[in-house]
């Protein structure tokens, strides 16, 4: 067992006009089942407060604290440090705007979560009760409605690097693809209308990034193939 | 909302200089390579091609080319751009007809592909050699 863990964490501050940089610090191993966020934790709260990174439940839950940890997205807080290789290099997000240190600006990200409008479409009277599902139905959106928009998928996607202005990118397309496989939502048509295009939805080239990335252990791959199978069967 | 003078004043935070490349992404790009050599490869063919059909000279001619290093060197590549184009192409057709979809089957079959890759460059370049 390591006693101390080296870490070379992204350091940027856009006001004092210096460049990007590598900052190295030392970390003693805490515990057993220490994550990368403990890390963290320790050097803004015992080393160097003027590190910047986000963070909330620490579980996994909330996707505030995706970073790109030894070269692959991930969640901090669900991170071990036992397996990472040391010095563990810590960078923010890639391909994104960094505000300060690893924090980035996720406007964009969003913005293409809000283009595929993420709330059901249905124009039916609603029900005396709820709209019901059979199990069948449920067990359809199992691997899409677990997404937590850390957005891990779609800044390790090299298309999104690229065209991520017009390429809506896995996680918004994973996010579209719940929509489109949910039994109650009754605009799919509308919805595969507004994906059908040479970038927003094909720019992907099954890199698999997103799949490898997910921290969720979701497929946005896959969702993208079925949106795109989707838009295929209503052709023939 | 964006502000896009605000953001263009922001680095971008790096992103293929520092990720870490995985067997599917090693795949992916390497499909679109073989695709670009194949591609590539059409004028040599069609040089080939008028070069042996002109005269018994030129034929002879051409066929020492075929036999010098460049011309086994260019066999050698396209003949692995076509095998492994055509393999992870078949990989390709496969997932997006919703086979071999879970995250354990493309990861696998991206390893699997990359391999037959490997033994048919061996080959070929033995075959070649010999």
């Amino acid at each position: 067992m390591v006693d101390v863990i080296r870490l070379s964490v992204f350091r940027y501050d856009p006001e004092t006009g210096s460049k990007p940089s590598m900052q190295s610090y030392e970390v003693p191993f805490l515990r057993p089942g220490m994550k990368l966020l403990d890390a963290l934790n320790y050097i803004k709260w015992e080393l160097d407060g003027t590190l910047t990174y986000r963070r909330s439940c620490a579980e996994g839950v909330c996707g505030s604290d995706g970073l790109n940890i030894n070269g692959v997205n991930g969640l901090a807080c669900i991170t071990p440090i036992a397996g990472l290789k040391q010095p563990v290099h810590v960078r923010p997000l890639p391909g994104m705007h960094v505000i300060r240190d690893l924090v980035v600006d996720m406007d964009h990200f969003f913005d293409q979560y809000r283009q595929i409008q993420p709330w059901m479409k249905a124009t039916t009277p609603l029900p005396e009760h709820e709209r019901l599902q059979s199990p069948e139905d449920r067990a359809a959106l199992d691997g899409q409605y677990e997404c937590i928009l850390c957005g891990c998928c779609t800044t390790a996607c090299p298309s999104w690097w690229w065209n991520g202005d017009r390429f809506l990118g896995p996680a918004a397309l994973l996010q579209a693809n719940r929509w489109i496989v949910d039994s109650r939502d009754e605009a799919m048509g509308e919805r595969l209308d507004q994906l059908e295009d040479a970038f927003r939805l094909y720019r992907c080239h099954q890199i698999m990034n997103c799949m490898e990335a997910c921290p969720k252990e979701l497929n946005p791959t896959a969702a993208i193939d079925n949106i795109k199978r989707k838009i295929l069967a209503r052709k023939s | 909302m964006n502000d896009p003078g605000r953001l263009t004043r922001r680095s971008l935070s790096p992103r293929l200089s520092v990720y870490r490349w995985q067997p599917a992404m090693i795949a992916s790009l390497a499909h679109r390579v073989s695709g670009l050599i194949l591609v590539l490869f059409v004028p040599l063919y069609l040089w080939i091609l008028h070069g042996m059909t002109g005269s018994t000279d030129d034929f002879e001619r051409m066929q020492q080319w075929l036999h010098s290093g460049l011309g086994r060197l260019s066999l050698w590549f396209v003949g692995v751009a076509l095998f492994y184009h055509f393999c992870n192409g078949l990989r390709f057709l496969s997932i997006d007809a919703g086979w071999c979809e879970s995250r354990m089957m493309m990861r696998l079959s991206a390893r699997v592909v990359i391999a037959m890759a490997g033994v048919a460059a061996l080959l070929l370049a033995v075959l070649l050699l010999g």
